[in-house]
């Protein structure tokens, strides 16, 4: 059996991974991309850890995230459309309308 | 059921006829003048009633308290000093009541006057009536609020409205300095009953009070390092508020412009009602005086300066009416003389004092009608226009030397045949000499001969200029309905005759109100806590020129006018010219107007001290804006954080939550 | 036994739905009228059944409401709150008779406005738990400001924002003031609770002198911004300036500042680790205010900004009063509070129809009215000798009482006070001789007098001011009651 410190490893790689693509990227595609590392991250140690505690509720946890990624991906997928539609473009660097 | 039972309807009535005439008055014939002169003469004849039962039997003092709230009370008082003065307020008020029918036909609101003058009255009334000082207060304050109206009754001349508001303003004066009497008085009670007050008992009334005299006069104020018994303090301050009311010096200033109004408000105001409520309240409150003997010194001192002070100026005026206020203020010296003497001879001054005040009322009362009377023919007050006018106006004219007479005080000492004035003048003449023998204290006497000159002199100069000679200018006229000229000639009668028929009783009847009935206390007593005697009576004589003085100088005053007004000796010319200093100051009212109204209310309270506050409250106002700028500037630099771009909040919350472990793993090391 | 408090409370507030859902003028002001006649005949009816004898809360409604904080439903009226709670119900629907023919644009908000105000006004001096107290003195600041803000004058918007910030940053120190005294009795009892009474009576048990003095300034800080005092009033010249006429007579009604120093901090005060600073803090900033709020309007161009800043002036009285700690000026200072409102609610009236029907307010500009409005002429008169303090009108037993009473224990501070009763007189009179005396300004054209609406809602007031100021027991006996109590906590201390 694999140690539970794999997973976790393996998890904190993805999750630096995926925030690190956060702080760097100007696309909103990648952005949307590296929140979804992060998410799995998250995902991952659910998992691990259900199947270490042998308790399903955490297995099933994951489920219920992984079907809010995918209505959070098709929300934001839908929004950068829009805004593609409307800027011709999606960098973030162009999109600031939130400024002071 | 005793008469006395009907004292509460003295001021009712006419309080009850303002109501009506407000809101009947213009629908009934000559503004419904009827109302009011029906209410007061009821009024009069209860009055009359009530002083000639309390003559009778003077231990039958009307006293009515009802609680009114906490530990004040309303209630009425009529004593001998109260009677008088209420018979003389009615009997006054009523005449002129009746000549204003005449006198205010031609005006476009009647009712309106006559409505104010059945309040004026009514207040008047229940001043005289109070048995408590606040109650006397509150009525002071009427009377104050209905010269207001009644000075500018012809409000849409802005003169009238500008007269109106600096006699309303200048008593305030007076009356802030009374009303503070009254808080002081009150405390010093409240402390002496040590805060809880038995129910019934109303602290501020008038036996309440002269009963805790001797505890009053023990407290000590120490005002600018120098230590004032209360007693003294609050007596002072009583007497500034009669110094507002009763234009003493230098509160005068109100009075002569009082004359806007019209004419029988002059004689309102001047005889019956107002100006005598000054005197009325220190004669009232006596026995607190008589144990502040400083306070007596001061309104003697006072009395008699204001007495020439007027005088001085009454003999230079060309205006009618103007002649005629001085004198009045001339008069109202006396009668605070006349009272400030109390320090040499106790009670007794409340009797000279109030039958000058009585006399004073009918002769000047008759004055200012009379000359009402003329300028309602000749339609002008400029003395220098008139002349002759005895020829066209006999009753008028005769009615005006009777009062003369009664002012310059004509008469022959030693006996009882003389005018009302001569009585009660040389009384108080005879004894400011008697003050000055006892206290050393000789200014007051000798002012108060010169001024009796001098008014001599004053009137017959207003006589001879009015009614003798030739008209100067071409003035038509006639002579004044009846209903004007049989309320001249009453009066006249009282200002010959009530004196000498008065004389020996009225004294010894106002002086009985102090020792026997009401208040009943020692009045020796009381000045031996002031710290002197009283001067005994019977033991002094005045020398045989004392007695006569005033009849000379009234005599050399009649001379001279008639030398000068009569005969024109002297050319007038040559005195009255603009470069003569004397007359100069004389005539410009020794420049009062300039230093009170120009410079003192106008440069020094308004432009000066309210100004400053209008920059200070600026100041108030940029310190709270100061702030909202303050904030908003803030935000203005913070808001530079808001960059739009999703990395840098990213960023700072990714930052922010590292830092947030970290902290939460030393922390917990730590513990 | 019906909730009359909870009727009076909230019937306004429904009624002021109500009003909002209408569309016409006519139906906004008929229900505006039918809600205050109602709150009216119930406070009159309360009125009859109040024992003025007793000084405890009386009409009590306790309803447990978030129990693990200690919130109640508490609401009672007592001495202090009955006569305050009487002035708002007989002036508003005067008030909404004085609008009656006015047109202005959306009347329903306008007199939905009307009736919240009234609703959260009487809301505050009703509660007896200070999580009700503390929604209902929040919920003052809103009509007031939408009352400003939309029908004020030209700078309604600056007006508005000043009063709302200004007022709102004083609740929040209140608000500080208040959870400390509630976290401290807590601590202190291990129970939690937000009542007013037994908060009040536990502050004394407070160990820390520190502590309680916070406690004390942050609550007083509170209330003299409301009321508001010397130097704290800048918003009110503004806000008082340019409210429209009725937004006018809503702020004078506004007495929840002295309320609260009558209710809350005097019966503290005693247990206050420096009661003489607290009076003495208390004693200044009201003869302060009198004399400063005097000399103010007597440099005012505009009639207005006059009356508001002898508004300033007059509730320096109420400051004073409270300091002076002898039952007379307590029940005095309140009677001040009674008698303002009164007085008050006619001078700004007046101001408005003279704006209404010359165009201007400035003092100056006007000038014989009175011979073309006689009406409004005696009205004025009369409540402009009220507000100098006249005898025989309401003004003058406050003042005289205040003045009176303080005197005992605070003689210098009365003083000041004297000073200013000359400079009163000489504003009220100035303004009266310029605008309504003299010649009439032919430049202002043709002006007519007030209607009947008018004549009747200022007239009864001026009537209950005559009133008043000749028979006060109505009022000031109960509050005598009250203040007696607070008075005799005094003298238990020794202050």
């Amino acid at each position: 059996m694999i140690p539970i410190a794999f997973y976790l490893a393996l998890a904190a790689i993805l999750f630096s991974i995926g925030l690190y693509g956060l702080m760097t990227q100007r696309s909103g595609i990648r952005i949307l991309m590296c929140v979804e590392l992060m998410l799995n991250a998250a995902n991952l140690n659910l998992v691990a850890f259900s199947s270490y505690n042998h308790d399903l509720t955490g297995q099933v946890f994951a489920l219920f995230s992984i079907a809010l990624a995918a209505c959070e991906a098709a929300i934001g997928f839908a929004i950068l459309m829009a805004l593609y539609r409307m800027k011709d473009t999606i960098s973030l660097d162009h999109i600031n309308v939130l400024r002071w | 059921m005793a008469v006395g039972d009907f004292a509460f309807l003295i001021p009712v009535l006419p309080a009850l006829a303002f109501v009506l005439t407000f809101f009947l008055g213009k629908k009934l014939p000559s503004g419904g003048a009827i109302i009011p002169i029906v209410a007061i003469a009821t009024s009069f004849v209860i009055s009359l009633l009530i002083t000639l039962n309390l003559l009778a039997n003077p231990e039958e003092v009307v006293s009515q308290s009802y609680s009114w709230f906490a530990m004040l009370n309303i209630g009425i008082l009529v004593d001998p000093l109260a009677a008088v003065m209420l018979t003389m307020v009615t009997l006054v008020s009523l005449l002129i009541h009746i000549y204003s029918v005449g006198y205010m036909s031609h005006d476009k609101a009647p009712s309106r006057y006559f409505a104010e003058t059945a309040l004026f009255t009514a207040s008047m009334l229940g001043l005289v009536l109070s048995d408590n000082i606040l109650q006397l207060f509150i009525c002071w304050e009427l009377v104050g609020v209905c010269s207001y109206l009644l000075i500018g009754f012809w409000f849409e001349k802005p003169s009238a409205a500008t007269a109106a508001k600096k006699a309303f303003l200048t008593t305030r004066v007076g009356d802030v300095m009374f009303l503070a009497g009254i808080i002081i008085l009150f405390s010093d009670l409240f402390k002496i009953f040590n805060g809880t007050i038995p129910d019934g008992v109303y602290i501020l009334r008038f036996d309440e009070i002269f009963a805790h005299i001797p505890d009053i006069a023990a407290m000590n104020a120490n005002i600018f390092g120098m230590e004032v018994s209360h007693i003294t303090l609050i007596t002072l301050l009583f007497f500034g508020g009669a110094v507002g009311k009763s234009g003493q010096f230098p509160l005068h200033v109100w009075l002569p412009d009082a004359m806007e109004g019209p004419t029988t408000v002059s004689a309102l105001i001047h005889a019956a009602t107002m100006v005598t409520a000054g005197v009325y309240l220190v004669a009232r409150t006596f026995p607190m005086f008589i144990a502040a003997p400083d306070s007596l010194m001061v309104v003697a001192y006072v009395g008699a300066f204001t007495a020439i002070f007027a005088a001085t100026m009454g003999i230079v005026m060309n205006d009618l009416k103007r002649v005629l206020a001085y004198s009045t203020i001339s008069q109202l010296g006396y009668m605070m003389l006349g009272l400030g003497v109390g320090a040499a001879i106790g009670a007794e001054a409340v009797g000279i004092s109030l039958f000058h005040l009585i006399n004073h009322a009918f002769f000047k009362a008759l004055l200012f009608l009379c000359a009402g009377s003329v300028i309602h023919a000749v339609g002008t007050h400029d003395m220098r226009q008139l002349g002759g006018v005895a020829k066209v106006m006999p009753i008028t004219a005769a009615t005006m030397v009777a009062a003369s007479l009664a002012l310059a005080g004509i008469g022959i000492p030693g006996t009882s045949i003389g005018t009302s004035g001569f009585f009660s003048k040389d009384a108080i003449i005879e004894n400011a000499y008697l003050f000055g023998d006892t206290t050393g204290a000789w200014i007051p006497y000798a002012l108060s001969i010169v001024a009796a000159l001098l008014t001599s002199l004053y009137i017959f100069r207003l006589l001879f200029m009015t009614f003798y000679g030739k008209p100067r200018t071409d003035y038509g006229g006639h002579e004044s309905p009846g209903s004007m000229t049989v309320p001249l000639s009453i009066l006249a009668v009282f200002a010959l005759f009530f004196g000498g028929l008065t004389s020996k009783t009225f004294n010894t009847f106002v002086s009985e109100t102090f020792v026997n009935n009401f208040v009943n206390m020692d009045i020796h007593e009381l000045a031996s806590i002031g710290g002197y005697h009283l001067a005994s009576h019977g033991g002094h004589h005045e020398p045989l020129i004392i007695l006569w003085m005033p009849l000379i100088v009234a005599l050399a005053g009649f001379v001279i006018a008639f030398l000068i007004y009569g005969l024109k000796i002297v050319n007038m010319d040559s005195l009255v010219s603009r470069n003569n200093p004397i007359y100069k100051l004389l005539y410009n009212r020794y420049y009062q107007n300039a230093i009170f109204t120009d410079f003192f209310s106008v440069k020094v309270i308004y432009e000066g001290f309210a100004f400053a506050g209008r920059a200070i409250d600026r100041g108030f106002d940029w310190t709270v804006n100061w702030f909202s700028d303050l904030t908003l500037e803030a935000g203005e630099s913070l808001r530079q954080f808001q960059t739009g771009a999703v990395q840098n909040y990213a960023t700072a919350v990714i930052t922010g939550v590292s830092l947030l472990v970290i902290l939460i793993k030393v922390v917990m090391e730590v513990i | 036994m019906m909730p009359i408090l909870s009727m009076i409370v909230l019937i306004p507030l429904i009624f002021a739905a109500l009003a909002l859902l209408t569309k016409t003028k006519e139906q906004a002001r008929a229900i505006a009228l039918a809600g205050t006649v109602i709150v009216l005949l119930l406070t009159v009816y309360m009125y009859f059944n109040f024992d003025s004898t007793i000084a405890d809360n009386q009409f009590k409604e306790l309803v447990p409401w978030v129990e693990s904080l200690g919130i109640n439903y508490h609401l009672g009226v007592d001495g202090i709150s009955m006569p305050l709670i009487l002035l708002n119900a007989i002036v508003l629907p005067l008030l909404v008779l004085f609008t009656w023919n006015d047109d202005r644009k959306s009347p329903n908000k306008f007199y939905a406005f009307i009736l919240a105000t009234e609703g959260a006004v009487i809301g505050v001096f009703t509660a007896l738990d200070f999580f009700l107290f503390y929604i209902f003195w929040e919920l003052t600041l809103i009509p007031l400001f939408f009352m400003v803000s939309i029908w004020g004058g030209p700078n309604k918007h600056k007006a508005a924002i000043k009063f709302f910030i200004y007022t709102h940053v004083a609740s929040l120190v209140m608000l500080l003031g208040i959870f400390g005294l509630y976290f401290a009795a807590w601590d202190m009892t291990g129970t939690p609770t937000l009542d007013i009474p037994t908060l009040i009576a536990q502050f004394q048990f407070i160990e820390s002198g520190i502590a309680k003095d916070m406690i004390f300034l942050a609550l007083l800080f509170g209330f003299i911004v409301k009321i508001p005092s010397f130097p704290f009033h800048s918003w009110l010249p503004d806000a008082y300036t340019e409210a429209p006429t009725a937004g006018s007579v809503l702020f004078v009604m506004l007495k929840i500042g002295g309320y609260g120093l009558f209710k809350i901090m005097l019966p503290m005060l005693p247990f206050t680790a420096s009661p003489n600073l607290m009076i003495t803090i208390m004693a200044s900033l009201g003869s302060v205010s009198i004399l400063y709020g005097a000399f103010l309007a007597l440099s005012q161009k505009d009639l207005k900004r006059m009356v508001a800043y002898s508004s300033v002036s007059h509730m320096g009285y109420v400051t004073l009063g409270a300091a002076g700690l002898v039952s007379l000026s307590v029940s005095g200072a309140m009677f001040q509070q009674f008698s303002h409102g009164l007085i008050m609610s006619i001078m700004f009236m007046s101001c408005g129809i003279i704006k209404n029907v010359t165009g201007t307010r400035i003092i100056n500009d006007l000038g014989g009215l009175a011979q073309k409005m006689p009406k409004l002429a005696v009205i004025m008169v009369l409540t402009f000798m009220a507000s100098l303090g006249l005898p025989g009108l309401s003004g003058f037993i406050a003042e005289v009482s205040v003045l009176a009473g303080s005197f005992v224990n605070l003689p210098s501070y009365v003083m000041i006070a004297l000073v200013a009763i000359v400079i009163t007189a000489a504003y009220h009179l100035w303004a009266l001789q310029r605008a309504m005396f003299g010649v009439y300004n032919e430049k202002l054209g043709t002006v007519t007098d007030i209607n009947t609406y008018q004549t009747l809602s200022m007239g009864v007031i001026a009537i209950l001011i005559l009133y008043f100021g000749l028979n006060p027991s109505p009022v000031l006996e109960m509050m005598l009651t009250n203040s007696e109590q607070i008075v005799s906590l005094m003298a238990v201390m020794g202050v």
